[in-house]
């Protein structure tokens, strides 16, 4: 276990090293000149020239490699716009994404596990063909799209919620207060459309997959209640694709944050990516992709660490 | 039982050559003759639109556009008659030929259409797919103005008679915006995909077949690739150059490699088997097995993975144009004018429900064919 762990950490450390290549292969061809971004309106082509020598420009690529990744982990990359070290911009815009990210997955297994439970459970019912509609029409809708509509209907026409924004916070997390919990309803449901329909439709294959196995008709052949054979039989050994899955879902979730984000101007790392390729800022672009590479692999590695845990018909070799 | 003489046989192959599906109903398959009049009737009054807006290209009489505009449309219009006309015809042939053998030995391919046919899911899936590829191929005969032009005077109008979707912040018809835009739609989503099979699917295949050092270097690259998520990806590549329609689809078409993996998975349990080994044994060149023993049985998942991939495909392309990265305005596209729509939420509703309406249908459509194509494709299903 410890050497299949180790090994995993390894590979995913190889990985992350060759996403900064790509990274840095892309951002150097990217077109705009950074010292000029940097420098702002209006700025002399000496004082341009300057910063081009701060920022390192003429230096060999190798170097300028070295200086944008090594800064990333020391904190002396400053972003070109922000004016403060990267980790910081990153940091400051977590806790939105975070919240939004978390209640969002919350929200689609509260409601997506039941549901695709019942569908798996009614099989062919009218129920189960309402779930997997509801669940393909999940997967086919734009999240940019829902939420739009839903800040159209609640905010604008029913005026029952703010349309966007964050509202107030406590202690950088907006979950704590009313007004930001108010303003997080809309962000979170319409990113939750597609986990929701995702997580139930995954439910109710691995719960018709399990209930197809012998262990279930040995439960019944024995004589327990249907009941205590569909939740304590089926429904726990079938759990575990779904909770692998939620591993695999972060990169969900991180590319619906930028799309929801950026729809209802909630002001988190989602949006920060986008902010950034329009203002050509390279650091922040940089290190924000990095960043998200990093949470989707290390969720992905934990959870598969989780489930070789858990399970021990699992062999690591 | 019908009775098959010679003259009766002739007269239905006339009836057919005169009125696509006539040979049939006379015959009493009626359902089928009814199915090739329907066709009849919207191809029928798609050329009716055509001439009655004086757009079929050799009739086009519009001041501003030139013929050459259409030509497309009417090559496609005609093509799709005499399709029709030929396919009725070979069809009541292979009919009467069928039913005077009395033959049914059903082929894995007969088995699936069969099964397909009686998938209520499949069927509303590719009735959604055909009506949003009719609306693209024939967009300048169906829409009633063009998608660019304005109207300064009437801008925001709420949907009225005259322009059933209401018109923009600039005046320009909803509804025209919305035919035009299925072209990018489709043709970016479909240009995308058949990249990602060839692209991806080479990968998988060679990855899955070969394996050893070429699979593990693939493998990387995969993992590389998808670590971060594909939007923030394809966002910061598309920025690099001015975005358009041609670099939309190669910029998917390249960097979409989810296909490679799930057919790396279909050939490594493929290329297992015996007839695998048999083959090797019995001395095929490999690009051989490949061909014609290793994709065949992998060609369910093939199917699926691309159905459901064009689908993806419509949804990125119209997030990246709705966050203003992708295509450009003034061309009509479901995504930009969603992101137009923004602006005007409180005002123009109607700007910003139907081209996300479309996205949501085309891409459901696609989906659920896929979901369909997985379940009667599936052997294991009898």
């Amino acid at each position: 276990m410890f050497a299949y762990a180790v090994r995993r950490v390894l590979q995913l450390l190889v990985v992350l090293f060759g996403l900064t290549l790509l990274m840095f292969a892309l951002l150097k061809t990217m077109p705009g000149d950074p010292a000029r971004i940097m420098a702002g309106l209006g700025a002399t082509p000496e004082s341009i020239e300057v910063i081009r020598h701060k920022l390192g420009l003429y230096d060999s690529l190798p170097v300028q490699y070295w200086r944008l990744t090594s800064g990333l982990f020391n904190g002396q990359l400053q972003a070109m716009t922000y004016h403060k070290p990267v980790w910081t911009v990153i940091v400051e815009r977590l806790p939105a994404t975070a919240e939004l990210g978390v209640l969002a997955l919350l929200l689609s297994l509260v409601v997506s596990i039941p549901a695709g439970l019942l569908s798996a459970v009614y099989r062919n019912s009218p129920l189960d063909y309402g779930v997997t509609t509801a669940a393909l029409v999940g997967i086919s809708i734009p999240v940019f799209w829902l939420a739009l509509m839903l800040m159209m209907i609640f905010g604008v026409i029913l005026r029952i919620l703010p349309v966007a924004g964050r509202g107030a916070t406590l202690l950088g997390w907006s979950f704590l207060t009313i007004d930001g919990l108010r303003h997080l309803i809309i962000p979170s449901v319409a990113l939750s459309s597609v986990l929701m329909a995702l997580n139930a439709r995954l439910t109710r294959a691995s719960m018709l997959e399990v209930m197809r196995q012998e262990y279930i008709d040995t439960a019944r052949a024995k004589g327990l209640r249907e009941r205590v054979v569909l939740i304590k039989h089926a429904f726990r050994n079938a759990l575990a694709p779904v909770v692998t899955n939620i591993g695999l879902q972060v990169g969900t979730i991180l590319s619906g944050a930028v799309l929801t984000e950026t729809t209802t101007a909630w002001p988190g790392i989602g949006r920060l990516v986008v902010d950034s390729i329009l203002r050509r800022d390279q650091s922040v672009v940089f290190g924000v992709a990095l960043f998200m590479a990093t949470c989707y692999m290390i969720s992905y590695l934990f959870v598969d660490l989780l489930y070789a845990y858990m399970d021990p018909r699992i062999t690591y070799d | 039982m019908i009775e098959n003489n010679k003259n009766t046989l002739l007269r239905d192959y006339l009836l057919s050559l005169l009125v696509p599906g006539l040979g049939h109903i006379v015959r009493g398959w009626w359902r089928k003759g009814l199915v090739f009049w329907v066709f009849l009737a919207i191809q029928g009054g798609v050329l009716y639109a055509a001439v009655l807006r004086g757009r079929l290209a050799w009739l086009a009489c519009s001041a501003s556009k030139s013929p050459s505009e259409y030509w497309f449309s009417t090559t496609v219009l005609f093509l799709f008659f005499l399709i029709l006309w030929l396919w009725a015809f070979f069809d009541i042939c292979r009919l009467t030929r069928v039913s005077n053998a009395e033959t049914f030995v059903q082929g894995y391919w007969q088995i699936v259409a069969r099964r397909f046919s009686k998938d209520p899911k499949g069927l509303v899936g590719l009735v959604i797919i055909l009506a949003v590829c009719f609306v693209a191929l024939f967009a300048p005969f169906l829409a009633r103005g063009n998608a660019l032009s304005m109207d300064l005077v009437n801008f925001l109008n709420p949907p009225s008679l005259e322009h059933p979707l209401g018109l923009d912040n600039f005046g320009r018809d909803v509804m025209d915006r919305i035919i035009f835009g299925s072209r990018v739609a489709l043709g970016i989503g479909a240009g995308a995909t058949v990249l990602n099979m060839v692209f991806g699917g080479l990968l998988g295949l060679i990855g899955g077949y070969f394996r050893g050092a070429s699979d593990a270097l693939i493998m990387r690259v995969l993992e590389i690739v998808n670590s971060i998520p594909f939007l923030v990806l394809v966002l910061l590549i598309v920025s690099l150059w001015e975005a358009g329609v041609v670099t939309l689809i190669i910029v998917l078409g390249i960097f979409g490699l989810q296909p490679a993996r799930i057919i790396r998975s279909e050939v490594l349990s493929v290329r297992e088997k015996d007839y695998i080994l048999a083959a090797r044994a019995v001395g095929v060149p490999t690009p051989w097995i490949i061909i014609r023993h290793v994709l065949p049985n992998a060609i369910a998942s093939l199917l699926v993975v691309t159905t459901m991939m064009v689908g993806v495909n419509i949804i990125i392309v119209a997030g990246l144009s709705f966050l203003g990265f992708g295509v450009r305005p003034p061309m009509a596209s479901w995504g930009a004018m969603l992101q137009q729509a923004q602006e005007f939420m409180r005002t123009a509703w109607w700007m910003a429900v139907y081209p996300g309406l479309c996205i949501l249908v085309t891409v459901f459509g696609f989906n659920i064919l896929g979901d369909s194509l997985r379940d009667v494709l599936d052997p294991r299903l009898k």
